[in-house]
């Protein structure tokens, strides 16, 4: 499509040559971007490689020690089981999340009158404080009056505490992240539906394909490319859960909820083991680089581009 | 968004990194003040350490009337809520007044916060010249050579450390010397809903109670509507800090939370654990106590009018009186062991590396003036660290102050040792997940597991 569009369009801009100058002032509007990544982002994140083998307080000097920081993370019960709640976050909020946004997507790809302010709600949480949502879902979750357990009430279920018991807290903190990510999800995939060329879906009816079969088989394929730019942004996020937890639950220091990047706040900032958080954000890298890793082998697998 | 600042400021370059600018800014500023300003007129006190270095004060001649050294201007950091920047402004102000040569900064954030920028703050070498100081984690900072010494400053001076609390004295007192002056402190009592104990015409509780008293009296007051919800509790405190309550008990039953040379936990001892059986006891075996589920959404269930006793803090006072609640001071009902509570003072501590610590102690002294702490007091947020305001306008400024002026004598100091939150962390995530929140194990089981744990932090200080 790009190239076609391209190729139609009038102008002296024509040859290899002015792809090179297009490269040229593609690194000229990029540069500020690239600055700021080295600058603020690389430079940091490689000197936590540096500090990971320290022991530093943050006030005083560090000290060399090696990977015992590493070696310590791995006898860490704490750790571990940030390790465990941050994949278990993961595993299930993300694959949920996609498929009803992906639901939403769908449903809301039609023209009806009202149509953008309906889209405009969805997109609304995504705009939103975490901090006021989280306030928000406090009131929800309440297991004193809580808006859910009165509407779980009038159907006769007992009252739950959704965010002190540690079985439902986390899944309770999916179910919030899931709603309050939902937005992009749904915007990017009413994208990529609204990208899919009306003909192929006529060819398909044309062949006497139903709806369904024109989802599965035209519509699903197509829309691949926006599935794995959401599953690919979800999974990072995901593994980088921290500001729910920090709102919702941070009061109560059990470790039903601790993820790995409170646990790093919690080293870095409360404990005064930078060196240790340093060494748990690596781990965490690592993690999520293999599992990027992973996931982008896959796409040639099942994502199909046109 | 959130997540990527905290990524950030784990690499630890980041805030560090515009605070330079910051700090570049500050000095071409006040470089720019100095250059204007006249130098001290005064002959005898040379006062100023231009030098930057946080060397020790000069010239033990210097007069006690006030500061003499060139103009300067500090900044000075404190954490609570945006109102209280309002109270420190009029502190400030009148310091200015007195000093007209020192400018004062204020700037306030929240708790947490706090501690993020000041660490994050002294690692760029740009800390703020004054800060206030939790007196348990005094000892993280001070032992990691922060904090500036004040003793050649209190020797040249002259200064009366005794007009202040003893205890809160001692708390930033080291044998290598004096890093701070309290500013305030904080007992723990027991409040009272008068109105509660009048409909159910209990008297109210006063110095002759004991546990048992406390248990009884809570079940009395504990009431449940017809569908066996209970509409009001007999009693209420935080669980999730050793200084609501738990070590109070601890030390009313004759144990303690640390040895003296901060080696070895003593929570494990029959004293220790039977102490802080006596409030899960209250949660989950006479159910007169909200658990953490109900006031995880509640709050304060004492500020709500919801429950008829609360054992906490004096920082509460002006709380419960802007909720409206009638209530009265009683000391915390007595132990095993006798009488005891916890007190817990704030400090105002200076950066090592101030450019102007000549007006820093200056300000650290003010802040714990009979004239700063007499502003203080009338805020009710804690009690003054000044022996001539807290026994004197403090004790009659409100109904029950006395009794928590008298609590001081009875009163263990909060732990206060290196390693702290790391500590307290490992023990209160096992006592919320499984004495408090839920009545998963005795106490005594909860700390026996937990207890190496401990033992292990404090090894690795």
């Amino acid at each position: 499509m790009a190239a076609l569009t391209r190729a139609r369009r009038p102008g002296p801009r024509r040859g290899g040559g002015s792809l090179v100058r297009e490269g040229r002032w593609a690194l000229v509007f990029l540069a500020p971007t690239l600055l700021g990544l080295a600058v603020l982002s690389a430079g940091p994140i490689l000197a936590t490689l540096a500090i990971s083998l320290t022991k530093w307080d943050l006030l005083t000097a560090p000290k060399l020690i090696g990977l015992d920081n590493y070696a310590a993370l791995l006898s860490d019960d704490r750790f571990l089981k940030a390790l465990r709640n941050t994949f278990f976050y993961t595993i299930v909020s993300v694959p949920i999340g996609l498929a009803i946004a992906l639901g939403l997507a769908a449903a809301l790809n039609t023209k009806v009158r009202g149509i953008s302010f309906i889209r405009t709600a969805y997109f609304l949480p995504v705009v939103t404080s975490t901090i006021a949502i989280a306030l928000v879902w406090q009131y929800i979750y309440s297991a004193n009056g809580g808006l859910l357990n009165e509407v779980l009430g009038v159907f006769g279920i007992p009252a739950q505490k959704w965010l002190s018991d540690p079985t439902l807290a986390m899944p309770s903190i999916v179910a919030m992240s899931i709603w309050q990510g939902l937005g992009v999800n749904v915007i990017i995939f009413l994208a990529g539906l609204q990208g899919i060329p009306t003909d192929l879906l006529d060819a398909a009816s044309v062949d006497g394909a139903g709806t369904r079969a024109r989802f599965r088989h035209v519509t699903l394929p197509l829309l691949t490319p926006s599935i794995f730019f959401t599953g690919v942004l979800s999974m990072i996020s995901a593994f980088q859960v921290f500001d729910q937890i920090f709102v919702l639950v941070k009061p109560r220091p059990t470790d039903a909820t601790i993820t790995v990047v409170y646990f790093i706040y919690e080293n870095g900032f409360k404990t005064f083991k930078m060196g240790y958080a340093s060494a748990a954000s690596w781990v965490l890298f690592l993690i999520v680089a293999l599992f990027t890793a992973i996931y982008f082998w896959s796409q040639r697998r099942w994502v199909y581009y046109q | 968004m959130f997540t990527d600042r905290t990524w950030a400021g784990a690499g630890g370059a980041r805030p560090p990194r515009l605070l330079a600018a910051f700090a570049v800014l500050a000095l071409i500023v006040s470089a720019c003040a100095g250059s204007t300003a006249s130098p001290s007129t005064s002959s005898a006190a040379p006062a100023g350490a231009p030098s930057g270095s946080a060397a020790a004060p000069v010239s033990p001649g210097a007069s006690a009337a006030g500061y003499t050294g060139p103009e300067a201007t500090i900044s000075y950091s404190i954490w609570g809520d945006p109102q209280e920047i309002k109270n420190q402004q009029a502190i400030v102000d009148a310091f200015h007044a007195a000093n007209p040569k020192i400018t004062v900064n204020v700037t306030v954030s929240d708790w947490e916060p706090y501690w993020d920028k000041l660490q994050t703050s002294i690692a760029g070498g740009d800390a703020p010249d004054v800060f206030a100081m939790d007196g348990p984690l005094f000892p993280d900072y001070q032992s990691r050579d922060v904090l500036l010494d004040l003793k050649p400053f209190i020797d040249r001076d002259g200064y009366d450390l005794t007009q202040l609390a003893d205890q809160a004295v001692a708390d930033f007192t080291t044998p290598d010397g004096q890093f701070g002056l309290p500013r305030d402190l904080n007992v723990v009592a027991l409040y009272y809903n008068k109105k509660m104990f009048d409909a159910a015409g209990i008297p109210y509780p006063d110095e002759t109670w004991d546990w048992a008293k406390l248990a009884e009296v809570a079940k009395k007051l504990t009431i449940k509507d017809a569908s066996g919800k209970t509409t009001q509790w007999g009693f209420y405190t935080e669980t999730t800090d050793m200084e609501n309550y738990w070590s109070e008990l601890v030390w009313q039953n004759g144990g303690d939370i640390i040895s003296a040379d901060h080696t070895k936990s003593l929570v494990g001892s029959d004293q220790a654990t039977g102490g802080i059986q006596v409030l899960q006891d209250l949660i989950w075996k006479d159910k007169v106590m909200p658990d953490a589920s109900i006031t995880d959404a509640l709050g304060d269930a004492f500020e709500q009018g919801q429950a008829a006793m609360e054992s906490n803090g004096s920082w509460l006072v002006a709380t419960h009186q802007a909720a409206g609640i009638d209530f009265g001071i009683a000391p915390l009902p007595k132990g095993p062991a006798g009488q005891a509570t916890s007190i817990n003072p704030t400090g105002a501590v200076v950066y090592k590396g101030t450019k102007n610590p000549d007006a820093a102690w200056e300000f650290v002294k003010y802040l714990a003036s009979p004239a700063a702490q007499t502003k203080l007091m009338e805020l009710k947020a804690s009690l003054p660290a000044n022996k001539e305001v807290l026994s004197g306008p403090f004790a009659t400024s409100f109904e029950g102050a006395q009794v928590l002026v008298d609590a001081i004598d009875y009163a263990h100091i909060k732990p206060s040792f290196k390693g702290y939150n790391d500590w307290t962390i490992a023990l209160q995530n096992e006592l919320d997940t499984n004495v408090f929140n839920a009545p998963n194990k005795t106490v005594k089981q909860a700390i026996t597991d937990v207890l190496p744990d401990l033992d292990g932090i404090l090894a690795g200080q």
